[in-house]
């Protein structure tokens, strides 16, 4: 039985706390599209999200949902996805929450190639918070801890994902969030680590310190400066300066899926101690019964 | 013979833990080798994590799905763990965490012994919150309080925090966990049923949020209600927090694990817990020999505290002594509770080292010296 859009959604806890022109809500309804879209299971489907704005979206979703601690959803889920290998596990988290405090918890799972899907929401803010600076703003961006500009340089998250082993990497933007949509449902499709960034435009926190309060203006700017990765490829390093390379970075289909592995590895442990204990046995009986 | 790392892991797939994540640290490693070459084999879930916040975290998941899951680590890993185990506590998730001591505080000296982190198992996470602390003073202990300790969490919904220290863990001696019958130390209804609730705990731990087994809850640690969805009301919370707290406390009786030796025949108690309690058994066998009257409360629980226990003995004796391999964490909450009968003295050690039975005589000695020539 196919499962309405509304189904998939806690009706009776909206509206959202996102403020308006927020680009969560458009790329959440994206993911609640797919859902329908796979017909996917309530009981056997899982959203871990961590701390932060997009994280909050596990308090609308009707799925199992685990909101969890800043910066370890990724790890959570691992420990969800390996008790329960048939649940769908996807992670909904943010660019602080992931890339920041929870660093090393995204190359990990990257690294494990495990079958989870992360929906990275990447505001280039930390929007709960105030609007201080995060790992992904640029040189120059304004925020409430970098009144001057940001003098660090931004992670390449697509970059860092696919460099620490995930074996899909996707990125969009909300302005088009067609697109946005079917790489969600490609990235929940594959099996191993599937890592989606979502560009999202935060007017109140990001814009308003960056000269685009309008969340139409910076729905415009990153469709302006999104290019497929098919035209980024015929594209100078100078004119890529600024853009937005959206669609599927990379796939492997082939590499090693981690769950399937370990249940591998455990079955020749099992098989190695089994004929370890036949070998005691044969060690011990009496000397007749060897034959 | 048998290491008490390895006795704790033992307890622990015969309690039914199927989930075991962690990072390696001296001196606990032990039980996470021991986890890594069980668990896959008897179809359970080992990882090995990239750090201990990850480890907690990774079994919390598990936890969720309704696996039995523990973690295993010492001082500076168990400071990691402490927001996850704040996490677990106010989603209710049963968890297992063995903190095998070792002396700090920092990297201190990771092989030798200390019962440094009392008070950090206590009080390490913020907020207000229950906790069920258990102290191993043995290698039998490091299995059957595994065991309690697994029953605990499962029982009344909440991480269960079981303290070593460096030469528990690491030690070897005779023990066989054929003879788990003598050294069962809980009963009841033990239902593992995953999400399952004691009828007699309906009323302080809320309905379990299970993923799957045909539910789909949401589950926070923000400020919520028993529907699992956040709730900002003051009194709502208020309701829902002291039940939190209120599922242990009122249940101290159950969970409080000591045993009394020369019960009232001492005018000295020798209160001790862990390694310390091995040494305060010698010495009682010392005192006897030599004359002195001395009891020994060993304490298996140290949260919640065993007030009753602690004030029915504090009635009785004229000074209750407790060695400690820390400057007097245990001695101050003993005195808190007992200080308005007896006269409580702290003995402490940071230096890596045990006491001695002597010492602990010695001081005995000077006590009641003082006493008689007052």
């Amino acid at each position: 039985m196919t499962l309405q859009i509304e189904q998939y959604l806690h009706t009776e806890r909206l509206p959202h706390i996102w403020c308006p022109g927020c680009g969560l809500g458009i790329v959440t309804g994206a993911f609640l599209r797919v859902l329908v879209d796979l017909g996917l299971e309530r009981e056997n489907t899982v959203v871990v999200s961590g701390i932060g704005c997009s994280s909050r979206a596990a308090n609308y979703l009707d799925v199992g949902t685990v909101h969890s601690i800043h910066g370890r959803a990724l790890a959570v889920a691992t420990g969800v996805k390996m008790a329960r290998p048939n649940f769908k596990v996807v992670v909904f988290t943010g660019d602080g929450d992931a890339a920041a405090i929870g660093g090393n918890h995204l190359i990990h799972a990257c690294r494990r190639n495990i079958d989870i899907t992360c929906i990275l929401f990447n505001n280039q803010t930390y929007g709960m918070t105030g609007g201080q600076t995060a790992p992904t703003m640029n040189v120059g961006d304004r925020s409430t801890t970098a009144r001057h500009g940001q003098i660090e340089r931004p992670f390449d998250l697509c970059r860092l994902t696919q460099a620490a082993g995930a074996s899909f990497v996707a990125r969009g933007v909300a302005a088009n969030i067609r697109e946005m949509e079917k790489l969600i449902k490609r990235g929940m499709q594959h099996v191993g680590f599937s890592f989606v960034e979502a560009v999202v435009p935060c007017p109140t926190e990001f814009g308003r310190r960056n000269g685009m309060s309008n969340p139409i203006n910076m729905l415009e700017d990153a469709r302006a400066r999104a290019v497929s990765v098919a035209k980024a490829a015929k594209m100078s390093p100078e004119e890529l300066q600024g853009k937005i390379v959206t669609g599927v970075l990379h796939e492997d289909e082939s590499a090693p899926e981690f769950q399937q592995v370990y249940a591998a590895a455990a079955a020749l442990q099992a098989e190695a101690t089994e004929a370890q204990s036949q070998v005691d046995d044969l060690v011990k009986a009496p000397a007749g019964d060897k034959g | 013979m048998i290491q008490g790392n390895r006795a704790c892991a033992l307890g622990a797939l015969d309690a039914g833990v199927s989930f075991f994540a962690g990072y390696p640290i001296t001196p606990s490693s032990e039980i996470m080798e021991a986890m890594a070459e069980e668990l896959p084999k008897s179809g359970g879930v080992f990882l090995q994590m990239e750090d201990e916040i990850a480890s907690i975290c990774a079994c919390i998941g598990a936890s969720l799905a309704g696996d039995l899951a523990m973690t295993a680590t010492s001082g500076p890993g168990f400071s990691l763990m402490q927001e996850g185990l704040g996490y677990a506590i106010m989603i209710e998730t049963p968890l297992l965490i063995v903190n095998v001591m070792r002396v700090g505080p920092s990297t201190g000296r990771p092989t030798a012994p200390s019962q440094g982190d009392v008070m950090q198992a206590r009080w390490g996470t913020h907020g207000d919150h229950p906790a069920i602390v258990l102290a191993a003073s043995n290698v039998a202990d490091m299995y059957r309080l595994t065991m309690a300790a697994v029953r605990f969490a499962q029982r009344f919904r909440t991480p269960v925090i079981l303290l070593a220290d460096q030469m528990v863990g690491q030690m070897r001696e005779s023990f066989s966990p054929e003879l788990v019958g003598r050294y069962r130390l809980t009963s009841g209804d033990f239902d593992f049923t995953p999400g399952y609730i004691h009828p007699d705990l309906a009323r302080e731990v809320h309905r379990p949020h299970v993923l799957g087994q045909g539910e789909h809850p949401h589950v926070t640690g923000l400020y919520h209600d028993f529907t699992g969805f956040p709730n900002n009301d003051p009194d709502q919370s208020s309701e829902f927090l002291r039940e939190l707290y209120n599922k242990v406390a009122h249940h101290r009786d159950e969970l409080c694990l000591y045993d009394v030796k020369n019960e009232g025949k001492g005018r000295v108690c020798i209160v001790a817990y862990g390694s310390c309690a091995r040494t305060a058994r010698a010495a009682w066998r010392l005192a006897e020999q030599e004359g002195l009257p001395v009891e020994v409360l060993h304490l298996y629980t140290l949260f919640p505290l065993p007030v009753e226990i602690i004030q029915t003995v504090a009635r009785r004796v004229e000074f209750m002594l407790i060695p400690e391999l820390n400057l007097g964490q245990y001695a101050h909450e003993v005195r808190k509770m007992a200080e308005q009968w007896t006269t409580v003295i702290g003995m402490g050690k940071i230096d890596g080292t045990l006491f001695t039975p002597r010492e602990i005589l010695d001081r005995i000695g000077e006590l009641i010296g003082k006493y008689e020539s007052v």
